[in-house]
């Protein structure tokens, strides 16, 4: 049983065929090829899939496709600035080292992303506690919350535009 | 995954006419659970009615009754400032539940519905003497929180009804409650939980709720505790009294996660400290 779905992601309109047991990670990986986005553990757990869902973090791995029907959906791809340069949340996880084999990447810098917009500039305690849904199994963590640390700078420094 | 039905109605009425078109099919709340079980074949429903749209399960409201519709996200009761006011307790449950993006995701009705011994926003409901106001079509029922839940995964709701909300009495100005949870790491699922509420008149405890999580096959009230509490001055041999008495009334077994020993021992300085610090005396230690 396949249906249409109607959605937007990162500002485009799309309309894809889904199963209707299809999730959103199954869409956003086969049907659209956003690879960006990771299923890791497909059970909630580790964060990989977090994708922003009408602005707000969720596990990609745990929404049904059609639930998306109307949403906006972003996920790491939308913080590509123009030209393909990386928005300010990549960039401080590439210069603080808040990254190692890259698996969670993704989902570590959506949840940053969606850390960021309601709290500019968080404590540390902010963003552990932000990121207690996200698995890293190389880093260790320092790094990534030194990322975060940056990317508040940086994305005050763009007067908090996503660019 | 494949091969189901995907219904997504946008009344009560819809939701129940689409139910008994195809009995054995599932509602499914915020999914966090359900998806789950579907994905490890645990689960194989010919079609899943989603809830999400459904208006008359939606919404936080505000009065002498306080009633939360059950597909309200967890992430609401921390974001809903009257909430935050009213019944605090709700959200000091709601913040230890999963990550952001489990919040955001899971509901209150779905939590409670899942009838696990762990669900977190059960002690502080349980607490608060919230009842729960079950839907079937052309009726309504409601019965204590208290008494919904039965065994792990099991209710007392029956097949075709839904649960639409949960309700109840604003707390008096006197009520004071707090909620403390043991778990390995933040996001975990608890190793054991506990919720207090007091109604204090100076020293005096009027009222007294306990709740506690993990430790029993489903979430449970401590009425021994609270009958040892009402009408009693706090001090701290009674914070003493109370711990031993909350360690012997809960009912926990050895798992995956901890002991039996480990988790009443958990129960009891729970209840102590929580005791301690809503009516102002310090943590006897």
């Amino acid at each position: 049983m396949t249906s249409e779905l109607r959605f937007e992601v990162n500002g485009e309109p799309v309309q894809v065929e889904v199963k209707a047991g299809a999730r959103l990670i199954d869409v956003l990986r086969n049907a659209l090829g956003l690879l960006g986005t990771k299923e890791g553990c497909g059970n909630g757990e580790c964060g990989a899939c977090t994708v922003l869902f009408d602005g707000r973090p969720v596990n990609a791995c745990l929404v049904p496709a059609m639930e998306a029907e109307g949403a906006k959906v972003t996920t790491v791809e939308g913080l590509v600035g123009p030209g393909g340069a990386l928005g300010p949340v990549q960039r401080a996880f590439v210069e603080k080292g808040g990254i190692q084999c890259g698996f969670c990447s993704p989902g570590m810098v959506m949840a940053t992303e969606a850390l960021l917009r309601d709290r500019p500039d968080p404590s540390d305690a902010e963003i552990r506690s932000a990121l207690v849904g996200n698995l890293c199994r190389c880093t260790g963590y320092v790094q990534i919350v030194e990322s975060v640390q940056l990317a508040a700078k940086l994305r005050s420094e763009n007067g908090g535009s996503r660019g | 995954m494949s091969g189901f039905d995907y219904h997504r109605p946008e009344s009560l009425e819809d939701a129940f006419r689409l139910k008994s078109e195809q009995p054995d099919a599932r509602f499914i709340a915020g999914g966090t659970d359900v998806m789950v079980r579907i994905r490890e074949g645990r689960l194989r429903p010919p079609a899943l009615i989603s809830l999400s749209r459904v208006q008359e399960l939606s919404g936080i409201r505000h009065g002498d009754e306080i009633q939360i519709g059950a597909m309200t996200r967890v992430a609401e009761l921390l974001r809903d400032e009257e909430l935050g006011r009213s019944a605090p307790v709700l959200a000091l449950a709601a913040r230890t539940l999963g990550g952001m993006q489990i919040r955001n995701l899971a509901t209150v009705g779905g939590n409670l519905c899942n009838a696990s011994p762990c669900a977190d926003t059960a002690p502080p409901l349980l607490v608060l003497d919230a009842r729960v106001v079950v839907r079937s079509p052309g009726s309504e029922r409601e019965l204590p929180l208290a008494d919904f839940f039965v065994a792990p995964g099991e209710t007392r709701i029956g097949e075709g009804e839904i649960v639409s909300e949960l309700r109840f009495r604003r707390p008096h100005m006197r009520t004071r409650a707090t909620f403390f949870k043991k778990s390995r790491v933040r996001m975990d699922i608890a190793i054991a939980s506990l919720a207090v509420r007091v109604d204090m008149d100076g020293k005096r405890c009027v009222a007294a709720r306990l709740a506690a999580g993990s430790v029993a096959p489903r979430p449970m009230r401590l009425p021994r505790a609270e009958a040892l509490l009402e009408g009693r001055d706090i001090t701290a041999e009674l914070l003493d009294e109370l711990g031993t008495v909350a360690a012997a009334e809960v009912q926990p077994m050895t798992d995956v996660r901890s002991t039996e020993a480990y988790r009443r021992h958990v129960i009891g300085v729970f209840a102590r400290r929580a005791l301690a610090q809503l009516s102002g005396l310090e943590e006897a230690r």
